[in-house]
């Protein structure tokens, strides 16, 4: 109901490169124009996640300075149901975050790494630097080059972003002239000052669907500081849900295939077939957006089984499961809930729980070391 | 015989009558076509709207037959088609249990539309107060930032936040026949005359265009809760509250055909502080919703599988559980409770073995939910005590001769039909299509 007020951050900035010849080579549409404008639909869905970030934070629900760098103007106030729903889905993915970087405490200490498929204007490295969490990380991005170009410029435009704790810099790393059909824009990122001025935080300008099938992306070294032996957190926050499921089980099978011990957080939509969710499927196509994978991945079971598939079983790990609506009722401390109702009160609970009940963060692992916390988790 | 006769009326006062007449006929016509009127009307409207309304008491009475309306939430497309369904104003009289206002994109049209119907018709039409006719409410949900998209300025809000707190806070419907009558909704073509007859029959459940998805004879009826179309099998959560013929609850409902036990209409439900209607009466309701007490929690608070009284999950209001009610309608010579409040995907909800009702009238709630919606008509009895004008003071009912002492416990329930209905269709709503219509996390 407030999206439409609010102007479409990518579309405005990202000027001429966002259009002319960016239809090639990907994910085999031959449209162009539909294509392309079906992606700039996806594409705006980050704007949407942005503010409605911002709403939560303008009111108190969650902690994150950097919130509003992402969203022109002053944003728009969400419903309380939208922000509680941000809230919840924000919690729940710091908890799995912070209790796979736990584990950092261990002498000497182990390296980590978090790569998050579609992350959008998502400020999550951010706050984890101002939370001195990111010692010992190293931390990717992707998304569609226009989402990273404006990221881009965003950070290095603001010095709250682009200053870090001091100990980084903004570098700018050229593609390279080898790869004929990549993307032009350049991969971005920090690099630590000191020592071996490794990367510590990464942007990666790609669209994903190519991924899986491209000659020129064989290797985990196509991409600027992705490492293969470490324990590593693949987190899709809304971003697999739009493509096609194949392609997505694909894109999830790549890195598999090239990191051993690896985790997954999958936060989507689920349960398509209640009114609620037929309403949601035809509400998000009018917007020209569909997210195939909640056709068919339509419960936690559909979910978790997904996760087997890939490789995240209970045998070579584990895996476990949650709907947003258990996830406020289980994991947010009744101390905590009693702060967040007091904010806006939430007179909708019916609505809330139909809505909550329609989302669900499900994640995984597998690989000996570097889950033990997670294991607790359950 | 002419009005001016008939009120032996003085012309020029005739005249002026007339004219006011044409301008109201004007405004709603206008309304009706979900076209907001000039603040000058708004506030002219909102002025006539609270000369009447403070007349009314808290409790206003109603005499069937009425339809009984829950939430509305601003979707005045989906309004225009409960008025479709239901039959027009002033052919049929109706009460609308709150919540006209917030979440969908014309609160403000549906709104002013009604309290036009309610000035033009005040024994037809019946407007009580929900928890979102409140200055708080409205500005977190949307009214407030609609009137002031629409105006320019926060005036127009002002004036129907001054008409919310002379809203009514509950009404009692009385003679309302335990048979099922005739009806200005649509009903289907009379050749279907398969149907057993009306006598008998509890409930009847009807679709958008009047055809019968099913009836329900007296005594089966109360085999708990009957809702939807989809859930009207032995599986239906209601049926919890025992077989058929089981339920024991001090009620020995009478026989057909005769007046019913009242029906008192609130938007949420009761409070630990009210065990008595007069007590409602009482209150000082010219005032914002407050945040607790017994006015608060009869726009806020919830029937539920509890117990006695419990923690509203909302933060205002009490949860109050079947022995809460069966108590409060025995002691006030009720035969139920209806109320709206709550989301219930098939329109409505019976609860208690049949002892309160929730009414759902927001189909596809916020253009997201799904939900189809519902409306309640109780139909007249036909022993005269309709003929009982409706009054909208503080009536004694036991005064009214509408039932004996002795009466008490043999009060039967209204025979309830039921009309469901469907979203207007998304193209007649006049959105532009562009616009997302809900938010979804993304
Ligand atoms: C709803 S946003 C979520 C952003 C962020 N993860 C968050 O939760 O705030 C979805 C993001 O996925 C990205 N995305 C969708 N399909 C993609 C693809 N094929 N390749 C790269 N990014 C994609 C979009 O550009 C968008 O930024």
């Amino acid at each position: 109901m407030s999206a439409p007020q609010i102007p479409n951050l990518l579309a405005s900035r990202g000027g001429p490169r966002s259009r002319g010849g960016r239809g090639r080579g990907r994910g085999g549409g031959s449209t162009h124009t539909t294509q392309n404008r079906k992606d700039l639909d996806i594409q705006s869905t980050d704007t949407d996640a942005a503010v409605s970030r911002l709403s939560a934070v303008s009111l108190g629900y969650i902690n994150d300075p950097y919130a509003a760098y992402f969203v022109n103007g002053a944003g728009t106030r969400r419903l309380p149901i939208i922000n509680r729903g941000t809230y919840t889905r924000t919690t729940a993915l710091d908890i799995l975050i912070n209790a796979f970087l736990s584990e950092s405490n261990d002498t000497p200490p182990q390296k980590r790494q978090i790569i998050s498929l579609g992350a959008g204007t998502d400020t999550r490295y951010f706050r984890l630097r101002a939370q001195n969490k990111h010692r010992n990380l190293i931390y990717h991005e992707f998304d569609f080059p226009t989402v990273c170009t404006t990221k881009s410029r965003i950070v290095s435009s603001n010095e709250a972003l682009s200053k870090g704790d001091g100990n980084a810099t903004m570098f700018v790393e050229p593609t390279k002239p080898t790869e004929p059909d990549s993307d032009p824009e350049p991969e971005w990122g920090f690099r630590a000052r000191d020592g071996e001025s490794e990367t510590i935080y990464c942007c990666h300008p790609l669209d994903l669907r190519r991924l899986p099938y491209s000659p020129s992306m064989k290797e985990l070294n196509s991409f600027h500081g992705i490492q293969s032996d470490i324990p590593t957190l693949l987190i899709s926050e809304c971003c697999l849900c739009y493509l096609e499921v194949d392609n997505a089980r694909d894109v999830v099978k790549w890195f598999a295939n090239r990191i051993p011990s690896l985790g997954i957080i999958l936060y989507e939509p689920i349960g398509v077939d209640s009114p609620f969710g037929q309403m949601m499927v035809a509400n998000l196509a009018a917007r020209n957006i569909t997210m195939p994978t909640v056709k068919v991945y339509k419960n936690l079971r559909d979910q978790k089984d997904r996760l087997s598939e890939m490789g995240f079983t209970d045998s070579d790990g584990g895996q476990g499961g949650e709907t947003i609506e258990r996830i406020w009722d289980q994991w947010v401390s009744s101390e905590e809930k009693e702060r967040v109702d007091s904010l806006e009160g939430l007179d909708e609970v019916e609505e809330w729980q139909m809505l909550a009940r329609h989302y669900a963060v499900v994640w995984g692992w597998r690989g000996s070391s570097g889950w033990e916390s997670w294991k607790e988790l359950l | 015989m002419s009005d001016l006769d008939r009120y032996k009326l003085h012309p020029a006062t005739f005249l002026e009558l007339k004219l006011r007449m044409n301008y109201q006929h004007r405004a709603i016509a206008q309304l009706r076509a979900c076209r907001p009127i000039p603040e000058a009307q708004v506030r002219e409207l909102c002025h006539k709207a609270r000369e009447l309304l403070i007349e009314e008491g808290n409790v206003v009475t109603v005499t069937a037959p009425v339809t009984i309306c829950g939430d509305i939430h601003g979707q005045f497309h989906d309004l225009m088609e409960l008025f479709r369904v239901g039959g027009d104003v002033p052919d049929t009289n109706y009460l609308f249990m709150g919540d006209f206002v917030d979440r969908g994109f014309y609160s403000l049209e549906s709104f002013l539309l009604l309290l036009c119907l309610k000035v033009r018709y005040p024994d037809r039409m019946t407007l009580i107060r929900g928890n979102h006719e409140s200055r708080q409410i409205t500005t977190v949900y949307g009214f407030y930032d609609e009137c002031l998209r629409k105006y320019g300025s926060a005036n127009v809000w002002r004036y129907c936040c001054e008409v919310f707190d002379y809203l009514a806070l509950g009404a009692i419907v009385l003679g309302a026949s335990t048979s099922l009558g005739e009806s200005k909704g649509l009903m289907p073509e009379k050749s279907s005359s398969t149907q057993p007859d009306d006598e008998g029959i509890e409930i009847e459940l009807l679709n958008h265009t009047g055809g019968v998805i099913d009836r329900f004879p007296r005594g089966q009826a109360r085999n708990g809760a009957r809702s939807s179309p989809s859930t009207k099998s032995s599986s239906s959560p209601a049926a919890k509250t025992g077989p058929p013929g089981t339920a024991a609850s001090g009620y020995s409902r009478g026989s057909v055909g005769n007046t019913s036990g009242a029906v008192l209409c609130v938007h949420g439900g009761l409070s630990p502080l009210i065990d008595g209607i007069d007590k409602i009466r009482l209150l000082d309701r010219k005032q914002e919703v407050p945040h607790d007490g017994a006015m608060c929690d009869l726009l806020w608070s919830d029937p539920d599988e509890i117990d006695g009284w419990g923690l509203s999950p909302r933060g205002a209001g009490f949860l109050f559980g079947a022995d809460i009610v069966k108590v409060f309608n025995h002691a006030n010579d009720l035969s139920m409770i209806a109320r709206a409040h709550q989301l219930v995907m098939e329109g409505f909800k019976e609860m208690f073995d049949n002892s309160i009702v929730t009414v759902w009238s927001a189909p596809n709630y916020c253009y997201r939910c799904g939900n189809i919606a519902a409306i309640l008509e109780l139909s007249e009895d036909g022993s005269g005590e309709s003929m009982l004008a409706r009054s909208n003071g503080e009536v004694n009912r036991s005064d009214g001769g509408v039932m004996k002492p002795s009466d008490r416990v043999l009060l039967a329930g209204p025979a309830r039909r039921y009309r469901v209905f469907q979203a207007a269709p998304q193209d007649s709503r006049g959105m532009p299509a562009k616009k997302p219509v809900a938010d979804y996390f993304l």
